[in-house]
């Protein structure tokens, strides 16, 4: 979680959630990459879920603009929040959570399980993305850099780059070999098909915002096309996962697009 | 005829002999303050070992130039070198010496999950506590260390440690604005006493996490915990925080006291839940408030911090003199 501009509970739950509420995210044709869709994703279900309504707007330097580097951020009345983590909170303050049914001990085990998804799932997403060279030469920097023209996109591809690789040498994934992170994305999938069962969400009848975060990253992994279909398959090969995937698109993306007729800025592809 | 089998038999006790012969050995940090490991990463792997039953020879490398040569802890076994807890415990597992037998399914997800809990949320501010946090480095962590290396060596261990961990803690928690180590304190601070929270919550009466047994998840935490609760530290807020949540404090001298003093067998623990429930869970919720209230002062802290000219929110009371007595305290 980033440090968050939050103000005080007090006047955050005075105002009511404005009309205007907009999500930032890199442009999605051309430049946004694996990791910040599937968060973008998330965030984006989380609020459908709270029934919120909010205008995703595609920008170029939405990276710049948030205040805590990373995408996507939402600007809610004179608020800037980026992150899952904080948005939950922030929304948690103005009165929307969906995890007050919640006893202490479920609470604990959604929180580790939204960090088993970071530290696998979102890891191995930059990962594959950065530190895979056909990936990052083929795929990566070209897209990061689309927006800008020469020299500044490759300064600013190499520079993303090199960050994400001082950061994978930090929490020791530099030596790991692309098999042994798809073999870790694997591992956690099955953790959380097992922690899933037959159940509709997490936990039981009601979305959390585990099942907003699980949503956001497995559909991206599911319909980004990558330099090989090997992430796609591990995920695959789940049949629960898949089944989930399904009815929340359904429940959350497909209905809501029914009901306004203009629909979301963005429409969901179809899962092959 | 008799000569052969006299031959082969003489061979076969031979092998055994050799099998026997090469017990598995493991590198880590030497023990102080009742812990048999001042290391975190050594702690998991020994913990780990005395719940599985695994025999291996354990190998200080105090005093050895293995101090800056080798990643600790290390697992060596025929010729092979296994690295990384996770790894050695998999490795381990391979050779049939597996703690988590009897986890359901649900039960081994739990365990990669709050692993990954206390990766992401304790070991940054426990790093901090031993390694950034000046008064705890300067009095406590340097002088064991330096004192535990041999020369010349001594010069070098703890500054490359410390600064691993600085490196580590900045390039993990630290987002562009806040690339200053003392802007980064409050947050995994704050953060790591959520997660201890939660591992209460978690373990609430029981002695181990699952059930009656310890499991490798026991031996992470203990790992975790141990060093905090048992070291001499200076400073410790996190050490203060921690020395409250009582399950936590009893289950980690429940397993020093089964599995590392030299009681002759192994005893199991009557694990009847005990009857200090109300206590424990009073004690629990007024932790959990004060980190929640802890949050909520540090977002508004950073949020006066970083206020832009135009969006500069409205100035409002503190919250009243609950507070007052909770401040955070930073080092110097």
């Amino acid at each position: 979680m980033s440090v968050v501009h939050v103000m005080s509970l007090s006047t955050a739950a005075a105002e009511p959630w404005p009309e205007k509420a907009t999500l930032y995210q890199p442009l999605k044709e051309d430049q946004i990459l694996l990791s910040d869709s599937a968060s973008s994703l998330a965030v984006q279900t989380f609020l459908r879920m709270c029934g919120l309504p909010v205008q995703v707007s595609c920008c170029a330097n939405a990276e710049y603009m948030s205040p805590s580097g990373k995408v996507p951020f939402i600007h809610v009345g004179n608020q800037v929040v980026s992150e899952l983590g904080p948005i939950v909170q922030f929304i948690k303050a103005k009165g929307h959570s969906l995890s007050d049914g919640l006893d202490d001990v479920q609470r604990a085990e959604m929180k580790a399980y939204m960090e088993l998804v970071n530290n696998m799932l979102l890891t191995a997403e930059l990962y594959i993305q950065w530190c895979d060279d056909y990936t990052a030469t083929e795929i990566s920097r070209p897209r990061y850099s689309s927006p800008y023209s020469w020299p500044l996109n490759h300064i600013l591809a190499y520079q993303k780059q090199w960050e994400v690789q001082r950061k994978m040498n930090a929490i020791g994934w530099s030596g790991k070999s692309l098999e042994q992170v798809y073999e870790d994305v694997s591992q956690c999938c099955q953790a959380l098909s097992q922690r899933l069962g037959t159940q509709p969400y997490f936990f039981n009848k009601q979305p959390t915002e585990l099942d907003a975060l699980v949503f956001g990253h497995l559909f991206t992994i599911l319909t980004t096309q990558l330099t090989n279909d090997e992430l796609a398959e591990k995920v695959k090969s789940y049949t629960n996962l898949l089944s989930f995937c399904h009815r929340i698109e359904h429940t959350y993306f497909k209905e809501h697009d029914r009901e306004s007729q203009s629909g979301s800025p963005q429409s969901i592809v179809d899962i092959p | 005829m008799l000569l052969d089998s006299c031959v082969c038999v003489c061979v076969c006790v031979s092998m055994v002999h050799t099998n026997m012969a090469e017990p598995m050995e493991l590198l880590c940090w030497g023990g102080d303050w009742d812990l048999p490991s001042v290391h975190t990463d050594s702690l998991i792997v020994l913990a780990y070992v005395k719940f599985s039953g695994a025999k291996l020879a354990v190998k200080s490398i105090d005093w050895t130039w293995r101090t800056i040569t080798a990643s600790v802890p290390q697992l060596h076994y025929e010729g092979s070198t296994v690295t990384e807890p996770t790894q050695i415990l998999n490795f381990l597992r391979k050779q049939r010496f597996n703690a988590d037998y009897e986890l359901t399914a649900k039960q081994g997800a739990d365990t990669m999950a709050y692993i990954a809990l206390l990766e992401e949320k304790l070991r940054p501010a426990l790093m901090h506590t031993f390694w950034v946090d000046a008064e705890n480095y300067a009095n406590l962590t340097r002088p064991w260390f330096t004192s535990h290396s041999p020369f010349p060596l001594n010069f070098f261990v703890p500054g490359r440690q410390a600064s691993l961990a600085l490196s580590r803690i900045l390039l993990t928690k630290a987002e562009s604005p806040l690339l200053n180590i003392t802007e980064v304190e409050g947050k995994i601070y704050s953060e790591a006493k959520e997660c201890l929270n939660l591992l209460s919550h978690r373990l609430g009466n029981f002695h181990f996490f699952f059930g009656d047994t310890p499991t490798s998840l026991d031996a992470f935490v203990f790992g975790h915990i141990a060093p905090l609760i048992k070291a001499p530290l200076p400073s410790g807020q996190l050490q203060k925080h921690l020395n409250q949540l009582d399950n936590l404090c009893q289950f980690c001298n429940t397993i020093l006291k089964n599995y590392f003093t030299d009681a002759p067998a192994e005893k199991r623990m009557d694990c009847s839940p005990t009857a200090t429930h109300d206590p424990v869970d009073a004690n629990l919720q007024k932790l959990t408030q004060l980190v929640n209230k802890e949050s909520n002062l540090i977002e508004k802290m950073d949020d006066n911090l970083r206020s832009s000219p135009q969006h500069r929110p409205h100035r409002h009371e503190t919250k009243p003199s609950a507070l007052a007595s909770e401040r955070i305290s930073t080092p110097p």
